[in-house]
């Protein structure tokens, strides 16, 4: 099968500019290689500071990337300028670990999900509101909530709104930076749940950034680890995660408690 | 050391900067000194245009900027038509009775602020506290212009201060220590003045300084210690608080620099402010130039006297470049 | 909720305040202009309610002044002559808010003028011109603010968001406005700029050089709220539904800086009412027959101003309930803003 997305020898530097311009370089992705399937999900795991966030942004097309190629429905979009990814953009979305900061406090819950509709101005006000309301309640907001501000939510219920405002363009690929890792037990139960559903019937393509391998192991199709910048490790969860083949991997399974594997259940739930 | 020495260039540049300023402004000036000789009858026009051309008026801007660099570099800084004399010697006598004026007041109102601040942060919301808050919220509310017209009044219908100038006729005559009394007369008001409009917001940054401080974990066990009060707020507290203090300092002096030329002009104290404004009225560029400088220079001096005390009282910066 | 009573509580006071100003036609009993050559400097008229025979009178009465016989300056109450003060009198015309036409005063009397709080050298009554004064003054102070709170805005939210070379151009910019002591700033800005001009050029000239000089602290502190802003999460989002910069900087970064605007709003404007009433002091600024608080106080360089006529100086008392006024309001903002950072520490 044609991968949705696929990445390769992606590098993502950072000079850290001094006094005369001679700064250190710090590579923050080192020849990144993956692809996703169409309507499957990658687990991107990974120790905090190994890159995982670098290469969402590098994705979302939100950081430039310093060479390597991201095809994309057959294009490479890293080689786009800013015009050309107005396009593409809509296809590929990004969820963000903290809902406190990436929803603008001064909006209400309507004008979260119609924010992207009014940017890429392809709708009347009348229809852009019909399905956004939609949107809303396919996430699980009543409709009467719409008109209060992001701040009189509930962690979960705002990252709830969060992933409306993603849906709400039609994307291809989400890419869930930390998306739960923000949240409650319950809640991050009930959210994953939420993914899982929305997955099987817009067919998404996931990007499941996390640290917490269990949540990894629920989610993934397949697992990939990250270390210092680089994929070390990438397969599915029971093989990755059951007999770890990289040290940083084998680091990351010591350091999570109990038993991880658990076979993702057919049908969502 | 190098924080020191880096200060120094910044403070050179800023300078060179304003100067540039100030000489990118005289080109936008309409008119100059020779305008008003212009339309009298009775100097012929080419009288003007040679005059022009000896004070080097029709040159243009850069070659004029080099020529008063260089005259600086004299100790000269330009030349004032008005005096007909060169600016610098003209400028150093304001200076003097300038300084004079601004480093008492500096002095005086740190040498206010820093007890009643302590005092203020030490019965936070106590009785003296909030008697000195609403005292300084008061003080705040009398612009400098309407306090010292205000004092100038009393002056003039008590009788009790003299009302402008810096010595009594006859100064030279007196034995010293009535010059002395007739120099503090003089200075009174001025000085009160400059105090009383800087006092407030000195004040409200101690405070704050010293109540971030008070509560700190060292303070509480150097107080289980057993070491006395007084010691304790002034030689442990304080030089805590001391850093945003410092920075302030170089402020305070911009502030008291600024009310000081408003002040000397409404009690004729013969500083650079009246010499400034008569200028300014009479068009004389480069005394208006000089005197905006020798400003600045002031400022420059106040700042790094200021970063030199941080140097000494922060241990941080001694130690040399922090990583952000 | 306190920080909002309190905020509400400072903005009904400057609205009282700004609205006298504003409507001075209608509490200046003359015109500000209007000059009384039998009347230099006269003292402040006293209303009495006990007249010399010790009648009482419902109405406030006052006795016009009558110049002493072979004096310039000193005044008796004519006390053959006692005129009673009339509220909504009918008086000279003016044009209410600058608009409607009106004769109707606060308060007037017929044959004889009434000056509470004194005249001046042409016999202007010292109080119409003090409320007049004030529409020169504020205005000046506001329409300053304006310019530099919109100059301080647009460079500071360009050097804020594009950064790099622009930022590094635009912040070593505000290094010397930075550096030089505020009037010196303004006379130095003032001195290159024509002096002999109509009052209304006058005007707009100051505000414009006392606009211009103060820009360099809120551009600064803009930007770094806007450098803070550009990297939030839901700039980053709007980026990824592909949103234009200009839909960027207009809806999400912006309005990030309302709240610094308006605490600068509230600290500049006192500022600058100031700085006009010191450069018309100095002769610098609005000149006569226009007045403002500053060249009303300009009269009291003469000596024998400043010991004869105490009531000249009374212009200058005019800004401090303005000053209290904005300081009020400004420390209420910063709480309202921010009701931790306050409320805790002092």
């Amino acid at each position: 099968m044609q991968p949705l997305i696929q990445v390769e020898y992606l590098v993502k530097r950072y000079s850290s500019r001094g006094v005369l311009g001679s700064g250190e370089v710090v590579s923050a992705l080192n020849e990144v290689s993956f692809s996703v399937a169409p309507g499957k999900t990658l687990a991107l795991v990974g120790a905090s500071g190994s890159g995982k966030s670098t290469l969402a942004l590098c994705l979302a097309c939100l950081e430039r990337s310093t060479s390597g190629r991201i095809w994309f429905e057959g294009r490479d979009i890293a080689a786009l300028d800013e015009k050309q990814l107005r396009a593409v953009r809509p296809q590929i979305q990004l969820v963000f670990q903290d809902p406190a900061s990436s929803l603008n406090p001064r909006f209400t819950a309507l004008e979260i999900v119609t924010e992207p509709l009014l940017v890429q101005r392809k709708w009347g006000t009348r229809e852009m509101h019909e399905r956004a309301l939609a949107l809303l309640e396919r996430i699980g907001l009543s409709r009467g909530m719409a008109s209060r501000r992001t701040g009189e939510f509930s962690g979960g219920q705002r990252q709830r709104l969060a992933i409306a405002r993603a849906l709400s363009l039609a994307p291809k690929l989400l890419i869930l930076d930390e998306a739960l890792s923000s949240l409650d037990c319950s809640v991050q139960a009930q959210i994953a749940n939420l993914l899982l559903e929305l997955q099987s019937s817009f067919v998404l393509t996931y990007l499941f950034i996390t640290h917490d391998l269990a949540m990894a192991a629920h989610l993934g199709d397949e697992i990939a680890v990250m270390n210092r910048g680089r994929i070390v490790e990438q397969g599915v969860p029971e093989k990755v995660l059951g007999a770890p083949s990289h040290e940083a991997t084998r680091g990351l399974v010591a350091a999570t408690p109990g038993s991880i594997v658990t076979p993702r259940m057919p049908g969502g739930l | 050391m190098r924080f020191l020495s880096r200060r120094l260039i910044h403070a050179v540049l800023v300078l060179f900067g304003v100067s540039i300023l100030t000489f990118l402004f005289t080109s936008l000036a309409p008119g100059d000194y020779f305008d008003e000789m212009r339309l009298n009858p009775q100097i012929a026009p080419e009288t003007v245009v040679a005059l022009r051309a000896q004070y080097q008026l029709d040159r243009p801007l850069p070659v004029r900027y080099a020529r008063w660099l260089n005259s600086v570099v004299h100790g000269d800084l330009g030349y004032s038509f008005s005096y007909n004399s060169p600016v610098g010697p003209l400028l150093w006598v304001r200076a003097r009775n300038t300084l004079f004026l601004t480093v008492t007041a500096t002095l005086l109102s740190w040498g206010l602020a820093l007890p009643l601040g302590v005092w203020s942060a030490e019965r936070l919301g106590g009785l003296p506290d909030s008697l000195i808050s609403w005292m300084m919220a008061g003080l705040m509310a009398v612009p400098d212009l309407a306090l010292a017209l205000g004092l100038l009044l009393f002056a003039a219908r008590s009788g009790w201060f003299p009302t402008g100038g810096l010595a009594s006729l006859g100064f030279e005559s007196l034995s010293p220590i009535n010059e002395l009394r007739d120099l503090t007369l003089h200075m009174f008001l001025p000085v009160a003045v400059l105090v009383l409009t800087a006092l407030p917001l000195l004040v409200r940054h101690v405070r704050a300084a010293m109540a971030g401080v008070l509560h700190a974990p060292f303070l509480r066990a150097a107080q289980g210690h057993g070491i006395p009060r007084r010691r304790l707020l002034y030689r442990y507290a304080l030089p805590a608080a001391a850093n945003p203090l410092i920075s302030l300092f170089g402020f305070s002096i911009g502030a008291l620099l600024s009310g000081s030329l408003l002040v000397e002009v409404v009690m004729s104290w013969p500083g650079i402010g009246p010499l400034l404004v008569e200028a300014i009225l009479s068009r004389d560029l480069y005394v208006v130039v000089g005197g905006v400088l020798l400003s600045t220079l002031f400022l420059v001096v106040g700042n790094f006297v200021a970063d030199v005390f941080l140097y000494w009282a922060d241990p941080r910066i001694r130690a040399g470049p922090v990583a952000k | 909720m306190i920080e909002r009573r309190k905020l509400a509580k400072w903005l009904v006071v400057l609205v009282a305040l700004h609205g006298l100003i504003a409507c001075a036609g209608f509490f200046a009993p003359y015109d500000p202009v209007e000059q009384d050559r039998q009347l230099p400097y006269a003292r402040p008229m006293k209303l009495h309610l006990i007249d010399t025979q010790g009648r009482v009178h419902m109405r406030p009465f006052f006795y016009p002044l009558r110049m002493r016989e072979g004096s310039f300056d000193q005044y008796d109450e004519d006390i053959a002559r006692a005129m009673s003060l009339k509220l909504f009198a009918e008086g000279p015309r003016y044009r209410l808010l600058g608009l409607l036409p009106c004769r109707l005063h606060l308060f007037g009397a017929a044959g004889a003028r009434i000056c509470l709080l004194g005249t001046d050298g042409y016999g202007r009554d010292q109080l119409s011109r003090i409320l007049y004064g004030g529409q020169v003054s504020l205005l000046a102070g506001l329409l300053g603010a304006g310019i530099t709170l919109s100059l301080g805005l647009g460079i500071g939210a360009a050097a804020g968001y594009f950064g790099g070379w622009r930022d590094e151009v635009l912040m070593r910019l505000t290094e010397p406005f930075l550096a030089l002591p505020w009037l010196y700033m303004l006379l130095g800005l003032r001195a290159f700029l024509p002096l002999a001009v109509s009052p209304l050029e006058a005007f707009f000239l100051i505000v414009m050089v006392i606009g211009a000089v103060g820009w360099a602290r809120p551009a600064r502190l803009v930007r770094g709220v806007v450098l803070s802003a550009k990297e939030r999460d839901f700039v980053r989002a709007a980026r990824g539904f592909g949103a234009p910069h200009r839909y960027l900087l207009w809806r999400h970064v912006l309005p990030e800086t309302s709240s610094v605007l308006l605490t600068q709003a509230a600290i500049l404007i006192p500022q600058y009412v100031l700085a006009e009433m010191t450069l018309s002091f100095l002769g610098l600024g609005v000149p006569e027959p226009l007045a403002s608080w500053g060249n009303l106080l300009a009269n009291l360089q003469q000596y024998s101003v400043l010991t004869s006529y105490w009531w000249m100086y009374l212009p200058a008392l005019a800004i401090v309930p303005f000053f209290l006024g904005y300081l009020g309001l400004a420390s209420a903002l910063q709480e309202w803003a921010d009701p931790f950072k306050v409320g805790r520490g002092t």
